[in-house]
């Protein structure tokens, strides 16, 4: 199958915000799905963007039952480890089921691993629920190792009213 | 104790920089450590700076044996969620011990909180080893959840050569 992965334009995030929704099916938590399309436009199109996308297409003749060209989607960032610099954390990765198994996701998780040599990143890191052992093998396959297991990382969170009640409790300027 | 908390400066690379390795020898990781002093200095204080930190101060009165009024620090960043949107990452949260139990890493971790809320950030995200009980006992105090443990969710990490053959077309 011919595809072409290339960077995401600001007119994609409709179909980025479709395919986010589709993955959040998936991992069973659409009810988690809160972001808009303009808050994707807003932060990943602006002068300073929080995210880069790159999205998988393909040619009319192979569209999607429902008309999609816009076939799969990887959503980054770079973050910052204090032992080893500039990272890159891929957020999302998602190809839709009817086009797997073709190299799409090897090809999107590729040019994130590029796009990140170029930038002189050291590292790439995902984050992976335990259940998604599919997931999970094709990482492993690709060369990333689970932290989690080996090495112990859990990852914390605060949000909703526990992130309020912290916030409020900051010392004043 | 009287502590204050602000912005970190360029000043005060070299005092983070002691303190990265202090808390990389606490993680027990300190040869992992290659972020020196410099990088520091260009990472985080340039244009498009990759990180922001802010530091805890004391009196000169209550300085450390070594002469130190920096005695703890917080670096953050921000990141994204494709579901909720911006977010905080805090990646590092650092006392010296012998100005722990005071509220200074609470009102570290309360001033990162503060400002990614100010920035439309609705999660404040971190990492911790699973044998780090203290860590892990402070957080759960102060009211966060472990996503690992309730949700699953498990870090993975692609780097050195295994990079470099997944970064080939």
């Amino acid at each position: 199958m011919d595809f072409k992965i290339r960077a995401a334009k600001q007119e994609d995030c409709k179909e980025i915000s479709r395919m986010i929704i589709e993955l959040a099916v998936f991992e069973k938590m659409q009810d988690q799905v809160k972001i808009s399309t303009q808050e994707l436009e807003r932060d990943g199109f602006c002068s300073n963007p929080l995210f880069e996308c790159q999205v998988a297409e393909v040619s009319e003749e192979q569209k999607s039952s429902q008309g999609y060209t816009v076939v799969g989607y990887v959503l980054y960032y770079y973050t910052y480890s204090t032992w080893m610099g500039l990272t890159v954390f891929m957020e999302d990765l998602y190809v839709m089921p009817e086009y797997r198994g073709k190299g799409i996701g090897k090809g999107l998780m590729s040019k994130v691993a590029q796009v990140g040599k170029e930038k002189q990143c050291t590292r790439l890191q995902l984050a992976v629920l335990d259940w998604n052992t599919r997931s999970l093998d094709f990482y492993i396959m690709k060369g990333a190792r689970d932290m989690t297991a080996s090495e112990g990382w859990h990852a914390l969170r605060f949000d909703g009213e526990a992130l309020d009640k912290l916030a409020a409790e900051a010392p004043k300027d | 104790m009287d502590f204050s908390i602000r912005a970190a400066n360029l000043e005060d690379c070299k005092d983070i920089a002691r303190m990265i390795m202090e808390l990389a020898e606490y993680e027990k990781v300190s040869e992992h450590v290659k972020v020196t002093q410099k990088d520091l200095e260009q990472d985080g204080f340039s244009k498009n700076p990759f990180f922001h930190g802010i530091v805890a101060e004391v009196p000169e009165a209550q300085r450390t044996k070594d002469g130190h009024v920096k005695i703890g620090y917080a670096l953050y960043f921000l990141s994204y969620s494709s579901w909720k949107g911006r977010c905080v990452y805090m990646e590092d949260l650092y006392v010296m011990p012998e100005f722990r139990g005071k509220g200074i890493g609470k009102a570290l971790m309360s001033k990162v909180a503060q400002l990614g809320m100010a920035a439309g950030c609705t999660q404040l995200n971190f990492t911790v080893l699973d044998w780090n009980k203290a860590s892990l006992d402070f957080y759960a105090a102060q009211g966060c959840s472990d996503v690992t443990a309730a949700l699953g969710y498990h870090v993975m990490r692609c780097e050195g050569a295994e990079l470099e053959r997944l970064a080939q077309p």
